[in-house]
């Protein structure tokens, strides 16, 4: 409390310094006239009075020193003094302080961008309460079948709410397409069946209205809904009176009685949610993973815990329901990382060469900075001299980098804004809208304090640094020394060894960046086995109630699949389930092979699942690889065929005997028909994140019609310009057809890489200022460093070396810095160079030529910046360096 | 040196704040005087040092300063007690008397322990 009191008034006292050392001197003089007064009336002599009172004082100045610390904060008192020395001093090197600011502004702007996308995606996609406790829960078969395969069983889901401790409340919910029907037209909306404590679980509220009860998620009274904010902006214009009005959708009448708040869209995009109305059926089924589920923990429950509890009640009903449950596992995962499979390995990427960026630009400004201090060692000899102890100069040294910091870091902040928000706005909405929490990319409070503690770390850092390598040397022999002979040695070193670093994270960044901008040209073939130019795409969608016959379905798409091949300039037209660049995995299905033994229900092997119509490997160009596709005379009336991916043939049928054999859906007791399988086509990529080829099975559409299909066809040259005449086809064979996400191929594959491309531009963006940051910082500590030299090379000419021997004494430094920093900076590169292709997988490979080509290009550019201090070094003239000593 | 020098400085702030509290308000001059009287001329006080010593106090609270005339017309800066100081005071001498007790025992000849 004291010690509080007494900061007070030393506080105060910062802003009374005058009138305090005026009373203090009055002070003093009113005590030594009354000593010497005394020492009169003892009888000294005036002299003497006087002499012995100053003795008995001791020595005013340092007693006024002593004073006047305990007075005011010297603390403050000096750091100010500090501050507008360095603010003095940057202000007289404008240079300097442009590049210094640059440089940092530079690397610490690329940090700020990245972590403002790291903050909104990874740590915030969601603006739930209590984000942390939302868990997605579902049950898999022990592999990882990919994040779209992540459903559960609705009697097990109710078990392990039942049983598993540790939910505070659990929600089921299943997605899909709905068919709104709106001024005679069809028009598709994703949305989703939820149970009624859906949105209590999720912690939110309706904007109007109200949400589910429980009374409305039984079958019959469940023709209720609740609507998105946008999509009662979009689609009603804001209509106050929609409240109670009832909309149309997939035949049924549904009333409104919600509408969410702006920017709710959980699950992802979703516009609208109904009741999940299981029948009493469906509510005990366990056999098919029909439904998604997302809990919220209790209160200080972790997710390991969660697992543990979950894992427990899966196993005890394997036991029970061997039928249905074997070997199914439960999963659970937190809200916030369900795309870290993805997301996190990109921005991993992303952030690591950021950092790199920075720590090259602060290598730069190390380098500029010592070179600074060089140029004062007279003034800290001097300083030292006078008393300042390390400490104090750590402080003005660290002052000024600071100073420089905050300057760089409100650039970097205010070129963030606009950085940001090209970041945010670079893809296209109908892809980010898929990304959760895209739209929160913003410099908001948490990377502005990042922002803050990164410009505090690089000043406080820079710092300590100098005032470490300035040097040890007695101030005395620093004054003495004439002229520039005044050697750093350790700080020359420690230069050396800055550049070094550089070098050596130049080339990683540029590795890095070369991989990724390769990989990205390479996009074509990252879809692989198939061509996709000049194909035209779109999504049909038939309304609920029409077409419920598969006679019906057939003979419609024909007539859609016969009247676009007629169009001119058109090729072949085909429908599929499922299409390249859907940004969607495949269709699994178990399947048998006659003959081989029986497996149990969950035993079967799997394949992916596509049917489509007989030109579908026309309009890709899939190469067949044996024996035939299948052709319309595949259809109803004839006998079942199939054709399987080579993949499929390779691991079934390693005898190569397949065809002919064959296959049915599902287990062995599934009474599907059996397929005779009649071809063999090429593996094709679909999804560029899925590196494995999985082993398709093709079924002909014909046998197998199904409602919702791609379409695909390919014409000669513009698809685009296709489209209207797609449209009129299919309206006069139908208008209730819906047709959606007209587009060609090409684009869909394009904008389903656009997170490659962004980060592919982001890191030749980062690799260019790498390459330009080291290339600066070679030539900078070579040109110091012949500047240093002069004398000794003023004494080399003077004793014969040509000047030539002098020019190759420079560049053999730059080669020798340039090429340790090589020596260690290529198996770093090779090392993340695997780690990468790992992480992101089929996009980057080893690369060796790469490597290659950049070592070579960094050692030009080396001996480049070695250039001009050469040329500087070999014109000197020896009487003038000489003379200069 | 530096350790006696803390010593001194807390012990120093006891003497002034007895002082006073024996003299009333007085000004630096006389505080050193009469704590010099007090200890019987074996303490040279070093005056310089009084000041700074004075300062921390009244920073503390422990004192209060006015500009007053001194007995000889001549201007001067008292120092006055405050109850906090008093307090203060009393709460010093007691730890003294502690510290003295228990250093007597250590030092005076007593019964041997086996």
């Amino acid at each position: 409390m004291r010690g509080l009191r007494a900061w007070f008034w030393r506080f105060a006292g910062l802003f009374r310094k005058e009138r305090q050392d005026r009373e203090f001197d009055a002070e003093m003089e009113s005590h030594l006239q009354m000593h010497i007064e005394d020492n009169l009336r003892r009888g000294m002599s005036a002299d003497e009075a006087r002499r012995q009172a100053l003795i008995r004082l001791g020595g005013v100045e340092p007693t006024k020193e002593i004073y006047r610390e305990r007075q005011g904060l010297p603390v403050l008192e000096t750091g100010l003094q500090d501050l507008r020395y360095a603010a003095r001093a940057l202000r007289k090197n404008p240079g300097f302080t442009i590049i210094a600011v640059l440089t940092l502004a530079l690397g610490i702007g690329a940090n700020t961008a990245i972590f403002s996308m790291v903050n909104a995606l990874l740590l915030h996609p969601y603006s739930f309460p209590d984000l942390d406790r939302l868990v997605l829960v579902w049950e898999n078969r022990g592999i990882d079948e990919g994040v779209d395969a992540r459903s559960i069983a609705p009697q097990d889901a109710a078990d392990l709410f039942n049983e598993a401790p540790v939910f505070d409340a659990l929600t089921t919910y299943r997605c899909g397409n709905f068919n709104l029907n709106a001024e005679g037209n069809v028009q598709p909306l994703l949305g989703c069946r939820v149970s009624a404590n859906f949105f209590a679980v999720l912690g939110v509220n309706p904007a109007v209205g109200r949400v589910f009860n429980s009374a409305e998620e039984q079958p019959g009274t469940d023709q209720v809904a609740v609507v998105s904010y946008g999509f009662w902006q979009r689609r009603f214009g804001e209509d106050a009176t929609l409240l109670g009005k009832a909309i149309q959708m997939n035949g049924k009448k549904y009333t409104v009685v919600g509408i969410m708040s702006r920017g709710f869209h959980y699950p992802v995009s979703t516009e609208l949610w109904v009741p999940l109305a299981l029948s009493p059926a469906e509510k005990v089924d366990r056999t098919k993973l029909s439904l998604e589920s997302l809990g919220r923990l209790k209160a200080g429950v972790s997710v390991a815990q969660a697992r543990i509890a979950t894992d427990s009640v899966a196993l005890r009903l394997q036991r029970e329901y061997p039928a249905t449950n074997a070997n199914r596992r439960t999963e659970v995962l937190q809200l916030r990382k369900e795309l870290y499979l993805y997301s996190l390995p990109l921005f991993l990427l992303l952030q690591a060469a950021a950092v790199l960026v920075l720590l090259l630009a602060c290598a730069n400004l190390a380098n500029l900075l010592f070179a600074r201090i060089f140029g004062r060692q007279k003034e800290i000899a001097v300083r030292t001299a006078l008393g300042a102890g390390r400490w104090r100069l750590a402080r003005l040294f660290v002052t000024e980098t600071l100073l420089l910091s905050c300057i760089a870091g409100g650039v970097a902040i205010a070129a963030s804004f606009w950085s940001v928000k090209i970041l945010r706005t670079s893809i296209a909405p109908s892809w980010t809208m898929w990304v959760p929490g895209w739209d929160g990319i913003q410099v908001d409070r948490a990377v502005l304090v990042f922002t803050l503690l990164l410009v505090a770390a690089v000043g406080l850092l820079f710092g300590l640094a100098t005032v470490l390598h300035s040097n040890d040397k007695h101030p005395y022999t620093t004054l003495k020394e004439a002229g520039r002979s005044a050697m750093l040695g350790s700080a020359g070193r420690v230069r050396s060894a800055l550049v070094i670093a550089q070098v050596m994270f130049a080339l990683v960044l540029l590795v890095c960046a070369g991989l990724t901008a390769q990989g990205f040209l390479r996009l074509v073939d990252a879809y692989g086995g198939f061509q996709a130019a000049n194909v035209l795409r779109t999504e049909i969608r038939l309304p609920e109630k029409s077409y419920a016959d598969s006679s019906q379905l057939a003979s419609l798409y024909d007539r859609i699949l016969r009247g676009n091949a007629a169009l001119p300039g058109a090729s072949a037209a085909s429908v599929v389930t499922n299409s390249p660049a859907s940004n969607v995995d495949n269709e699994t299905t178990f399947f048998t092979i006659r003959g081989r033994s029986t497996l149990k229900a969950t035993q079967a092997p799997s394949a992916d699942l596509q049917i489509s119509s007989p030109d579908y490997f026309s309009v890709l160009r899939i190469p067949l690889v044996a024996g035939r596709v299948y052709s319309y005379a595949d259809n109803a009336d004839a006998a079942r065929v199939a054709v399987v991916s080579r993949s499929m043939a390779a691991r079934y049928f390693p005898k190569g005997d397949e065809l002919g054999q064959q296959i049915k859906l599902g287990a062995t007791d599934s009474t599907e028909p059996w397929m005779t399988i009649v071809g063999v086509v090429e593996d094709v990529r679909q999804n560029w994140w899925n590196p494995t080829n999985r082993p398709t099975i093709y079924e002909p559409f014909f046998q197998a019609p199904q409602r919702s299909t791609v379409f695909l066809m390919r014409v000669t040259s513009n698809p685009a310009g296709y489209a209207a005449s797609l449209r009129d086809v299919v309206r006069g064979i139908d208008d209730q057809v819906a047709l959606t996400g007209v587009g060609t191929l090409e684009t869909e594959i394009t904008d389903s890489i656009a997170i490659i491309r962004i980060m592919g531009v982001l890191m030749a963006l980062f690799g260019g200022v790498a390459l330009a940051l080291s290339s600066v910082g070679v030539y900078g500590v070579l040109s110091e460093s012949v500047a240093r030299r002069i004398p000794e090379i003023g004494v080399r000419l003077a004793l014969g070396a040509e000047p030539r021997d002098v020019m190759k004494l420079v560049l053999v430094r730059s080669l020798k810095l340039t090429g340790i920093g090589l020596a260690i900076g290529i198996p770093v590169a090779l090392a993340v160079n695997r780690a990468m292709s790992s992480a992101i997988f089929g996009i980057v490979s080893i690369n060796l030529f790469l490597l290659a080509g950049f070592t070579v290009l960094l050692l030009v550019v080396a001996l480049a910046a070695a250039y001009i201090p050469a040329r500087r070094a070999m014109r000197v003239d020896p009487v003038v360096a000489l003379r200069y000593e | 040196m530096s350790e006696k020098k803390d010593v001194w400085q807390g012990t120093l702030a006891l003497m002034v704040l007895k002082t006073l509290h024996t003299l009333g308000p007085l000004h630096g001059y006389g505080i050193a005087r009469r704590i010099e009287q007090t200890s019987g001329d074996l303490l040279a006080v070093n005056y310089g040092t009084l000041y700074p010593a004075l300062l921390k106090l009244e920073q503390e609270g422990y004192i209060s300063s006015e500009w007053g005339v001194s007995d000889n017309n001549r201007k001067a800066k008292y120092y006055k007690l405050t109850r906090a100081g008093k307090k203060q005071l009393e709460r010093e001498a007691r730890e003294w008397e502690q510290t003295k007790a228990i250093v007597a025992r250590f030092l005076t000849p007593g019964e041997e322990v086996t």
